[in-house]
């Protein structure tokens, strides 16, 4: 593993804050103490095929 | 988040309601959709209350639904102070392979389109989850356990929602839902609110469907034969009532009560107002062939019914095997689709393969297929014996000799009965006829 990794966001599912997470970091929002969060949606360019 | 969920993709309002549907607003929650449904025999893939479907309907989205299911994962602890680790996916370059939808951190991304044997996540455990307490471990006391997606083959799904908890023993736990889009297919099974379910039976082009000369075309076709038996007149009420509703624009009550001062549309009505709108009295409609272009020998009986789709889907069921999991108790093939099972040939399929003298595809079915063995008979004492493999030769360890022994092959499932008999002291005894 990089020595640094770098924090991926995630979203509060109480008020909706972006909380930036490491490794091993205590899931909980840091500003309303909620204890689920969601990951946010890819970066990727995705194309869904609607047949 | 629900560990399973169908929703329906356009669901619509049903044209015929009745006062108590309207109460407790069940035409609220769209459960169906309004099919045109055309009463007729078509092409033989509809008996058995199966349905003929017209490929442009499901074009357009009918009965088409979506099916999320919940995967979990747990990054767990462990007693000696070791945990589970989520890596970072190793990215080379290339960013195809089964590591694809990873996101940084190791698990995959909502949005992503994800395939069968995909990783929904990176996850490595501990070599050693007991005994004394260990510190920061190295990368070699960990071994990979990537958590792959096992949906459906050749079907691509999307990755809806990921959501990071924990859970009661305060373990970090990780909550995947997987989208799938699904139109409907051959085997999927319909059923209006009348209780008259029915798989799909074929799907046909629009241009070999029926069609009025309003240039109506059903969406669907259901034989009559489901009606004599079932006696469901309120279907047949239905059909009549939407058609009405569908001309004049008002939705119809369909209550069996049509007593004075009752709020039902009785058929009397109904027939009314089919007829001021230019349709026969009866519902039926004069309807040509899709095939030939000529007219049907028969008015056919034609409008919409509520349609609705059910959650029992060929996708979930189908199931084939070559080789695969053994009991290994019994090592014959394991039974079920989650375990990758073999189709059983039962007592009964067996009765019919004697009745009808197939023994070598009995013997194939029964023993090459299932369970094959390799046993050491002796043919003094009938006994199973064993193979010495430092002197190459069969023994019999209750004759103390290897002079009479014969190699057989007989299923395991035998050898364990002789076995489990030999224990209860009960002796059978193998009488080789050709030794």
């Amino acid at each position: 593993m990089d020595p640094q990794p770098e924090p991926v966001y995630y979203i509060c599912g109480d008020c909706g804050m972006e909380i930036p997470l490491k490794p091993n970091d205590v899931i909980q929002c840091r500003e309303c103490g909620y204890r689920i969060l969601y990951k946010k949606r890819t970066r990727r360019i995705v194309q869904y095929e609607a047949r | 988040m629900d560990s399973l969920l169908y929703l329906l993709v356009y669901p619509q309002r049903p044209l015929l309601t009745t006062k108590t549907i309207e109460l407790v607003g069940y035409d609220k929650l769209g459960a169906g959709q309004n099919a045109t449904v055309a009463v007729m025999s078509y092409s033989g893939y509809d008996i058995e209350d199966a349905i003929v479907m017209n490929k442009a309907s499901l074009d357009r989205g009918f009965g088409r639904c979506i099916h999320m299911k919940r995967y979990c994962a747990v990054n767990q602890k462990y007693d000696n102070n070791t945990q589970d680790r989520i890596l970072r996916p190793n990215r080379d370059g290339t960013d195809s392979g089964p590591m694809r939808v990873l996101d940084d951190d190791g698990l995959a991304a909502p949005g992503e389109i994800i395939r069968r044997n995909d990783i929904l996540i990176n996850k490595q455990v501990p070599v050693v989850t007991r005994g004394q307490f260990k510190s920061a471990l190295n990368d070699s006391e960990f071994k990979s356990v990537p958590q792959r997606y096992d949906g459906p083959q050749g079907e691509s799904c999307v990755v809806d929602k990921v959501a990071l908890c924990s859970d009661k023993h305060n373990n970090l736990c990780f909550k995947f839902l997987i989208r799938h889009t699904r139109r409907p297919e051959v085997g999927d099974k319909f059923s209006s609110r009348h209780g008259q379910k029915g798989v799909c039976g074929t799907i046909v082009q629009q241009e070999d469907f029926p069609f009025s000369e309003r240039g109506i075309c059903p969406d669907l076709i259901m034989n009559p034969h489901g009606f004599p038996s079932r006696m469901t007149v309120g279907k047949m009420i239905e059909l009549l009532g939407g058609k009405a509703g569908v001309s004049c624009g008002r939705f119809h009550y369909g209550s069996a009560f049509g007593e004075p001062g009752g709020h039902a549309d009785k058929v009397e009505a109904i027939s009314e107002t089919l007829v001021r709108m230019g349709f026969s009295y009866d519902g039926k409609d004069f309807i040509y062939s899709g095939i030939t272009g000529c007219p049907l020998q028969a008015y056919i009986f034609m409008g919409p019914i509520y349609y609705q789709k059910l959650k029992h889907m060929v996708l979930d069921k189908m199931h084939a095997r070559g080789s695969g999991p053994r009991v290994s108790l019994t090592r014959q093939p394991t039974e079920g689709k989650a375990r990758n099972g073999g189709l059983r040939v039962g007592e009964m399929e067996r009765d019919c393969l004697i009745a009808y003298g197939a023994s070598m595809l009995l013997y194939e079915r029964l023993m090459i297929s299932s369970d094959p063995f390799e046993v050491q008979v002796c043919r003094v004492c009938g006994l199973l014996g064993y193979y010495n493999h430092k002197l190459k030769t069969g023994i019999c360890s209750s004759c103390k000799n290897g002079d009479n022994i014969s190699t057989m092959k007989l299923p395991y499932a035998c050898k364990l009965l002789i076995q489990e008999l030999q224990s209860m002291n009960i002796v059978p005894r193998l009488k080789l006829a050709e030794a």
